[in-house]
């Protein structure tokens, strides 16, 4: 029972890639580790003046968040509309452009494309710094970012979903003689309306909190408050917007759920 | 001749409802910030003044002493915000999945069944709270107790990151297939056995690819946390933009933009790999 | 030996599974079940090995009472009982050689199994079992890129690799060709045959349960309405155990 008749076969080995992987990830991992400076003693007292934080925290003002606050809450709501629209719509021709589906020429395809990747490295609030020293601080200068924002990642998602959908029906548009115009928007756009749409609501609930955030830079809506609350340490009056701002993407995103499923 | 059927009318109802109130809200957001179209159509312009203004950017020794280290750091918080978010996220994602939670019974005299308390259900809705609060949220938080500087950007993102991934790591756990798992069972295997040799083969190359697109999203949240003092490269854009310095300021953006890029591709292809699993092995046949 | 006491299976849905069964399996049989979906030819095999407990009766397994085992006896139960399945239930990103050794789990200690260092006895026993499947050559490949006929053999494999004395297969050829079933069947009837191991086959094909069958049960709801020798069984009786006449689709056929 002890001898085998077939010869066992060579074990593979891994790949050497691994070998050099695993350790390197941890030296890298210490060497951040230790370049963030992290100090155990100067944590625990820090950590002892959570009191400035937590007391005010906890005793949140709501009549004076209600008064100063209802007007920015809506411009940030305002903004997000706007900037996710024109965002989205004009990242639809971008998408049909970007993709190889839908783009037989490979030079547009090329631009197109990059022009969307390079959007992406881009974060939101750097887009409001941008913007704010471009056309001053105010509203619209948020509306600019965040529309810059909306296009780069429905850009993405869209191009992504017309690289996989099915190209026979496009081929069919074209051998009834249709220009490439005609095909794209008889045959491909009814296949990705669905996933616009959930895209655009996804977006637009980002949009909502990035809106937020942006006021930060100066980009209008109740970041700005937020900010300046902030740094009077006024954690009692933040705390409320905070509360505000949860219920409103709440509500924003039951909406996105119902409008999805009856949607799709 | 049949009647040719009439489009139904509840389909182009709705969606006519929907593109009025569509437009609605936009022209009432537009006139509310006051936004008109001749505002807009001036928009490209300034932008291209801002964009040429940036270009030549600033590549003297003394700017790039300043920026290149900023963008390390960003890298860093990010790295270690990752690394934290993965390590707490993964016990976590098995104690809330519901096929891989913890239960405690309760003693049958205080109700007539045999009833179970799952730790899934609590842990579900701490992730959800904790995921809520956006990074820079949670920054701001703790600026005070930590101050300025890296650690409290890196806790921001750690902490967050263990919200997302708990909930997408315990997501990829609930959908694995049991069959493995009934067969390991079957023929003896314990509990222990069956986590480790049906569930984590299982879910292992999907979660790690998570990981991945967390390192690529924290990347960016870390450049943005600098603008607050919690460390990183936004501190430098947002005061060379004060200054109007922006040559400067087009020397950050261009080092954020290749850092990203470059941790992007990698990551990106990383993760094309692990998911598509090892080429086809030497045995073929 | 196995035994079946008066056993009783009701899924908390209700649905009866199992009624009132009594049955009894001597060492050595190869025994084939047959019976409509729903008929109860599942929770039967998984009664055996505790699986699926019975609400009502008893279930002896080489004299040990299953509903009467505790945790540790169950796996003790359980490692001398081999079960291959329908969908073959292989980790499929894992090489054959590691989905084998999970059938040595059992008298391995966590730590080495978990790290993977597996002792050599084990991984003997384990190639010896690749072996008597004739898949030996493929022991590093990932079980996803195997046929299914090659899966099954190494979930049958696996369950060699228990030195078991008994061995299940849930409609272990449902998903295969005909070709293929009948080399998988051979397998089993040949481990029955060599190594003396109590055999226990679902089938819902019927030209199958007739060539490879020795005894033959039929279940119908639940209820044991078929128990003799292979070669007594007419079409009668498999009309009787499916209630309805016999469809093409109750047989594999050849493939042509």
């Amino acid at each position: 029972m002890n001898k085998l008749s077939t010869k066992i076969p060579k074990k593979p080995y891994p790949s050497p890639l691994i070998y050099l992987g695993a350790p390197l990830v941890l030296l890298f991992t210490r060497f951040s580790f230790n370049k963030i400076g992290f100090d155990w003693e100067k944590f625990k007292t820090n950590l002892d003046n959570r009191h400035i934080v937590t007391d005010p925290l906890f005793d949140p003002k709501w009549s004076w968040a209600i008064e100063n606050t209802a007007l920015p809450l809506i411009e940030t709501i305002q903004i997000a509309i706007l900037a996710s629209l024109i965002g989205c719509f004009v990242a639809l021709p971008i998408s049909f452009f970007a993709s190889k589906t839908t783009n037989p020429s490979i030079y547009t395809f090329a631009l197109n494309k990059s022009f969307l990747n390079l959007i992406r490295t881009i974060p939101d609030l750097f887009w409001g710094m941008l913007f704010v020293a471009a056309v001053s601080q105010g509203p619209f200068a948020g509306v600019l970012a965040l529309t810059m924002f909306s296009l780069a990642i429905m850009g993405k998602l869209l191009s992504e979903t017309i690289d996989a959908i099915d190209p026979g029906p496009l081929e069919a548009a074209r051998a009834t003689g249709s220009s490439q115009q005609q095909t794209v928007f008889s045959s491909a756009l009814p296949q990705v309306m669905p996933n616009f749409i959930a895209y655009f609501l996804y977006i637009f609930e980002l949009c909502i909190r990035a809106s937020v955030i942006l006021g930060l830079v100066g980009a209008g809506g109740v970041g700005r408050i937020i900010e300046t609350q902030r740094i009077f340490l006024r954690f009692d009056r933040i705390s409320p917007i905070i509360v505000f701002i949860l219920a409103i993407v709440i509500v924003i995103e039951q909406v996105s759920v119902y409008v999805r499923r009856k949607v799709l | 001749m049949k009647d040719i059927p009439k489009k139904p009318i509840n389909q182009t109802i709705t969606k006519f409802i929907i593109s009025i109130v569509l437009i609605f809200l936009a022209i009432w957001s537009a006139s509310g910030l006051e936004i008109s179209l001749e505002r807009l159509s001036k928009a490209p312009q300034l932008t291209w003044t801002l964009i040429s203004a940036l270009y030549p950017i600033d590549l003297s020794q003394e700017a790039l002493d300043r920026i290149i280290p900023k963008v390390f750091e960003s890298l860093y918080i990010a790295w270690t915000g990752t690394v934290i978010g993965a390590i707490f996220s993964f016990p976590i994602a098995f104690i809330s999945a519901k096929n891989t939670s913890v239960s405690i019974k309760i003693p049958k005299f205080l109700t007539n069944k045999n009833y179970f308390i799952y730790s899934s259900q609590f842990m579900k809705q701490i992730l959800n709270i904790v995921r809520a609060f956006p990074e820079l949220l949670l920054a701001f938080v703790f600026l005070p107790i930590t101050g300025l500087g890296a650690l409290t950007g890196t806790l921001a993102i750690g902490i967050h990151s263990i919200g997302t991934l708990g909930k997408l790591s315990s997501e990829v756990i609930e959908g694995i297939d049991e069959g493995p798992l009934e067969a390991i069972k079957a023929s003896g295997g314990s509990k222990s056995n069956e986590l480790i040799f049906g569930v984590i083969p299982q879910v292992m190359p999907t979660i790690i690819s998570y990981w991945l697109y967390r390192f690529e999203i924290n990347l960016r949240a870390s450049a943005v946390l600098g603008v607050i003092g919690a460390g990183g490269v936004g501190q430098e854009l947002i005061n060379q933009l004060r200054f109007r310095a922006f040559d400067r300021a087009g020397t950050v953006l261009v080092a954020t933009i290749i850092l990203v890029l470059s941790i992007d591709t990698v990551s990106g292809a990383l993760r094309r790999r692990i998911i598509k699993g090892k080429s086809v092995t030497v045995e073929q046949n | 030996m196995i035994k079946f006491e008066n056993v009783s299976v009701t899924y908390p849905g209700g649905v009866e599974a199992l009624k009132n069964l009594n049955l009894e399996i001597k060492d050595g049989e190869f025994l084939i079940i047959v019976g409509l979906s729903g008929a109860g030819k599942s929770t039967l095999l998984r009664t055996t090995n505790g699986l699926v407990m019975p609400t009502e009766g008893e279930v002896h397994v080489d004299g040990q009472q299953i509903t009467k085992s505790n945790k540790k006896e169950l796996k003790q139960i359980r490692s001398r009982i081999g079960m291959i399945f329908q969908t073959f239930n292989l980790v499929n990103r894992t090489s054959v050689l590691k989905n084998v050794l999970t059938g040595r789990l059992h008298s391995v200690s966590v730590i080495r199994s978990t790290l993977g260092i597996w002792p050599q006895e084990d991984k003997n026993i384990a190639f010896k079992s690749l072996e008597q499947v004739e898949i030996l050559e493929k022991a590093y490949v990932r079980a996803s890129n195997l046929s299914g006929g090659q899966q099954q053999r190494v979930g049958i494999a696996r369950a060699l690799a228990q030195q078991p004395t008994v061995m299940l297969a849930d409609e272990p050829v449902a998903s295969l060709d005909p070709v293929t079933s009948r080399v998988v069947m051979k397998y089993l009837k040949k481990i029955n045959e060599d190594l003396g191991i109590t055999t226990i086959v679902n089938l819902h094909f019927l030209d199958l349960a007739k060539e490879f069958g020795e005894r033959l049960i039929g279940l119908k709801d639940g209820e044991l309405v078929y128990d003799g020798k292979i070669s007594d069984v007419t079409d009668k009786d498999f009309q009787n155990i499916y209630g309805r006449d016999i469809k093409s689709s109750d047989f594999i056929g050849d493939d042509e």
